[in-house]
């Protein structure tokens, strides 16, 4: 009976031997390793991001510009789905089969953790915007369709079909954004263009969170009983805008079928009442699943409709540009308002010749401006230049350009736009490239007239009209009235900025340009009745094709409440189509701020309307 | 008491009653745990799975009062009988049971299954008991080693059958019994020299070198050794025989791991044996199982606190990863009071059973600690990533009937036919 009885040792041994190997492992498991219980936490604990309403977009008399709806879309888990009767989803939806699959498929892609790896573990969007029947009848039936589920989400929308240059538009994230900011989570909306982008900031809201339990397969557990469990999104505070929305809307008529641009500005503030770019597209289609289509399909447009010619279009100024060398030619005492200069059909200087049309010689500056007679402008801008005060040609040049740039010219004037280009006033090293060191006044005269080098933006040629409507000084431009509660804009934007030219000399170009829109004047036929609208015509010789029209112009000419600046690519003379369009959103403006200057020209709108110009 | 029951002969031992009723409160408490709502905490009512392993208990218990009213002498007399009857309900479950994750090896009637292995388990222990116990001998003679092996080896096969390899391995460790009883010591060397060459074979075949290389190595091994043992006839005899025996087996085991094995099988064990790395399900439920453990630290994350186990992250959690509950509740505090109670006990039954008079109660007594520990050290084991995905129930703690009336049937069949206050 006692044979072997010391194996029971044996036994006792390897017992105690397996649960100190155990229990070794389980000290190594618990105490050594302190990762485990992080991952744990990581596993279980899901802190879910609780998306903020962005700012609702107002114009300046509180229309509505942009806004988010709420909307409800299907959502499926992959990994979840258990005998899905698919032709029971496909008639609730209103889809067929081919449909089916696709959304499928693209749903399955979309519920991956990572790009590149095969963990479908996310939920993705199966169906975008269901309608209330469709709503309805889902959320009835929801019980049938495992791994199906329904999200609210929001989109944005705006309210103006055009605009979108201002308003920009949303767009996930790119991994730049990502690794500069870390508020971005992969997914995450984020404005990519105009006033989206450049108030993304001060417009997204912020964001909120709430931890909840989430168990093995991703589902929410409810939430973790904790202080700091939820806490709340916090919704964009109202923005209000500078724009005009009425005046926004007009101006797209009328430029409507026409490629250019119309800015317009209130003078006293520099507050932009209206920027329009034709042509455009309708921001509402750079919304949900379709972003990425439709915006491919804008980028090869050979129009260009993304392209905000407002503040990134660079055309020449053409003969607007003369009352600029108006006022700087009485600065520097070149003339005066008595001066006189004789054109016989143009400007010749040996083989230089700049052309002009026929009109009565000699002119004066008013009459200068009101005929715009190249002459004119040839000979102050030689003048000028050679003026033995300055020594040289190249300190001439320079002091000119000075004052150019007191003008806003040659950098962007710092609109809250991105993308804002400057236009071009040629330094003397460029002059040097471009035609030798031994340049003379003659070898630059186009400049006077406002062609060659010199380049300007829609956005600065307004600009122009501003300084020429509050006689020497302007505010730079900017579309921000109001974030929230607080009405305060940025201090940038209430700082004047004087130009170099005193207002006495602008009182004088005034009266040349209140000329203009008068019988006699070059857009004589096109003016105002009751109003008085101190303009300037320009039509720019280009490369493109025929002449560019242009028009400057603001109005009352005492106290006034609007300037605005056309162009009209290939349109012709100034008088032709930039000055009615300039003149008639005037009139609109003013007409509806101020009844007492009620006009209409319904012909006149008619054919601006209508004309198409390719 | 009836007259047939007589209290001061058929004290059940108190010490072992005592760490029973512990495991099994342990169990009821951590499968409560396991398997409550995180929404419902608190509320008994609404966990369908602890009041089942309540109703379970229940059962256990009368299994208990049953053993305890019934004749212990019938017991011997009717070992061979009961594991005739469950070796032909293992045999039954293949052609009227219902399938269970992919194994053959429930009976159910109408909500609730029976799983007959569990119950042979306790046939075999009876059996090998009764023939090892009728020769109380050394363990000699090729005839009788074969018929014990052939005792608990048969519901190896008929539960291979069944294919539920977990539960069929569980019998390999009536191997230990028959040490007790007599077998050499090298039957145990060789064991663990097999087990040497298994994982060997293993690995190569992870890391695709043919198995016939290790053979190779054999030979290469044999030739030194009869060079250097050349004056010695024997010693070269017994080299050549090792030679052949653990190259065959070697042989056996690649056929096996790549024949018979399946790759999801193979793949836990390379996953154990860090041949392959954690990837997809094998990996993951380790994985989640050694984090559940490992989070709960020193002192654990507290009673129905934890989130690996609340949130389904464990599999099984409350049968047979019942442990991962325990340790990322309770902590390693926990972990090492399991331990105790559990070594106390196996230590606790091999001690009564030394005591036995009738060497039928002492071989049976060992049966009862082998299987026990063969389940405690694998169920432990695959949770803390020592031993390959195995699904067998952690006796007395993990949730399930078969498991639980099984087990009580083994022990207390024990504690019943204990001879030491008989006169």
């Amino acid at each position: 009976m006692t044979v072997n009885q010391n194996r029971k040792y044996v036994f006792i041994g390897i017992f105690l031997f397996i649960g100190l190997v155990y229990w070794i492992k389980a000290f190594s498991l618990q105490i050594i390793n302190k990762d485990y219980r992080g991952i744990a936490e990581n596993n279980a604990l899901n802190k879910i991001t609780l998306y903020p309403a962005r700012s609702n977009v107002y114009d300046r008399n509180n229309e509505l510009l942009a806004y988010n709806v709420h909307i409800y879309n299907l959502v499926v888990f992959p990994r979840n789905i258990e005998n899905l009767d698919t032709t029971e989803l496909c008639e609730i939806l209103d889809i067929d089969r081919p449909k089916f699959a696709k959304l499928m498929y693209s749903a399955i892609d979309h519920s991956k953790v990572r790009k590149h790896n095969n963990e479908y573990n996310k939920s993705a969007v199966f169906y975008e915007r269901l309608n209330k029947k469709q709503l309805i009848q889902m959320q009835e039936n929801l019980f049938k369709f495992k791994g199906f589920f329904i999200e609210p989400s929001s989109e944005r929308y705006y309210a103006l079909e055009g605009a979108a240059h201002l308003m920009g538009y949303l767009t996930e994230a790119n991994e730049n954004k990502l690794a500069e900011d870390i508020y971005y989570r992969p997914g995450d909306l984020v404005g990519a263009s105009g006033l989206e982008y450049q108030y993304e900031e001060e417009i997204r809201g912020t964001k909120g969170f709430k931890t909840v339990w989430q168990d093995r397969l991703y589902r929410e557990r409810g939430l973790v009983k904790s202080r700091n469990a939820l806490v709340k999104p916090i919704p964009g505070p109202e923005f209000r805008t500078t724009l005009d929305y009425k005046l926004q809307e007009y101006g797209e008529l009328l430029l409507n079928n026409k490629r250019g641009s119309v800015v317009a500005i209130e003078p006293s503030t520099g507050e932009v009442l209206a920027m329009v770019n034709k042509p455009d597209y309708n921001p509402n289609i750079l919304n949900g699943t379709k972003r990425s289509k439709n915006y491919r399909k804008l980028l090869i447009d050979g129009r260009r409709p993304l392209f905000n010619r407002a503040i990134k279009g660079q055309y020449p100024p053409g003969s607007t540009f003369k009352t600029v060398m108006a006022a700087i030619g009485l600065q520097e005492g070149i003339i005066s308002d008595s001066t006189q200069f004789g054109c016989a059909g143009g400007y010749r200087m040996g083989s230089l010749r700049v052309g002009c049309h026929p009109h009565g010689s000699p002119l004066d500056l008013k009459n200068s401006i009101r005929i715009s007679c190249n002459a004119y402008y040839c000979k102050l801008y030689r003048s000028l230049i050679d003026h033995p005060k300055f020594g040289s040609v190249r300190n001439g040049f320079a002091k000119l350009a000075e004052h150019w740039k007191s003008f806003g010219l040659g950098e962007p004037l710092g609109i809250d736009l991105p993308g804002e280009k400057g236009g071009n006033i040629p330094s003397l090293n460029n002059l040097d490239r471009r035609h030798g060191k031994s340049w003379r006044s003659s070898t630059i005269i186009s400049m006077s007239i406002g062609q060659g080098e010199i380049l300007l933006t829609p956005l600065q040629i307004a600009n122009v009209a501003c300084i020429m409507a509050n006689r020497g000084f302007y505010y730079t431009p900017h579309l921000i009235k109001g974030i929230g509660a607080t009405n305060s804009t940025p201090k940038k934007f209430t700082t004047r900025k004087n130009t170099s030219v005193e207002k006495k000399y602008f009182d004088l170009v005034v009266d040349g340009m209140a000329m203009v829109t008068k019988p006699g004047g070059t857009a004589g036929r096109t003016g105002v009745e009751g109003i008085v609208i101190c303009g300037k015509t320009g039509t720019a010789q280009n490369s493109h094709g025929k002449d560019h029209s242009l028009f400057i112009a603001f109005a009352p000419k005492e106290n006034p409440k609007i300037a605005v600046a056309a162009i009209v690519e290939n349109g012709g003379y100034g008088a032709s189509w930039a000055a009615p369009i300039c003149n008639l959103m005037i009139e609109k403006y003013l007409n509806r701020t101020n009844p007492i200057y009620s006009t209409k020209i319904p012909l006149l709108e008619k054919r601006m309307k209508e004309t198409i110009i390719e | 008491m009836s007259s047939s029951f007589n209290i001061s002969r058929n004290r059940f031992d108190p010490a072992i009653v005592w760490m029973y009723v512990l495991l099994v409160l342990v169990g009821l408490v951590n499968i409560y745990s396991a398997s409550v709502d995180v929404n419902n905490l608190y509320q008994f009512t609404n966990n369908a799975i602890a009041l089942r392993q309540v109703m379970w208990i229940s059962g256990a218990i009368v299994v208990i009062l049953t053993i305890a009213f019934s004749n212990k002498n019938l017991i011997p007399y009717f070992a061979y009988g009961f594991y005739g009857a469950t070796m032909f309900l293992n045999i039954a479950v293949l052609f009227v049971g219902r399938e269970v994750a992919g194994a053959k090896s429930w009976f159910g009637f109408g909500g609730v299954g029976i799983q007959p292995s569990e119950f042979a388990k306790v046939g075999v222990a009876l059996a090998l008991a009764k023939f090892l116990g009728s020769y109380d001998v050394e363990f000699k003679g090729w005839r009788n080693i074969l018929k014990s092996l052939a005792i608990f080896l048969t519901p190896v096969l008929i539960i291979l059958a069944q294919n539920d390899t977990g539960s069929a391995l569980v019998f390999l460790s009536f191997f230990l019994v028959l040490y007790r009883v007599g077998m050499p010591s090298y039957y145990l060397i060789a064991a663990v020299w097999f087990v040497i060459i298994a994982i060997t074979c293993i690995i190569l075949s992870a890391k695709t070198i043919p198995i016939l290389y290790l053979i190779y190595v054999f030979i290469l091994l044999a030739s030194l050794a009869i060079y250097f043992l050349r004056k010695s006839r024997m010693a070269i005899y017994l080299t050549i025989g090792l030679l052949a025996v653990s190259g065959g087996f070697t042989y056996a085991i690649g056929q096996f791991y790549n024949g018979i094995l399946k790759q999801y099988q193979r793949d836990r064990i390379e996953v154990v044996l860090g041949l392959k790395e954690d990837k997809r399900k094998t990996g993951y439920n380790l994985r989640q199982s050694k984090i559940a453990i490992g989070a709960g630290g020193i002192v654990g994350r507290g009673y129905l606190k934890g989130t690996q186990t609340k949130m389904g992250f464990v599999p099984e959690q409350h049968t047979d990863f019942i442990f991962c509950t325990i340790g990322e509740e309770w902590g390693f505090i926990g972990v090492t009071a399991l331990f105790i109670l559990y070594m106390a006990l196996l230590i606790r039954i091999v001690n009564v059973a030394e005591k036995q008079q009738d060497p039928f109660n002492r071989i049976y007594g060992y049966g009862v600690a082998c299987i026990l520990f063969t389940h405690f050290t694998v169920n432990i084991g695959m949770t803390i990533g020592f031993i390959p995905v195995i699904g067998i129930p952690l006796p007395f703690i993990s949730f399930g009937g078969s498991s639980l009336w099984a087990f009580t049937l083994l022990l207390f069949v024990f504690l019943k036919i204990d001879d030491r206050f008989s006169k």
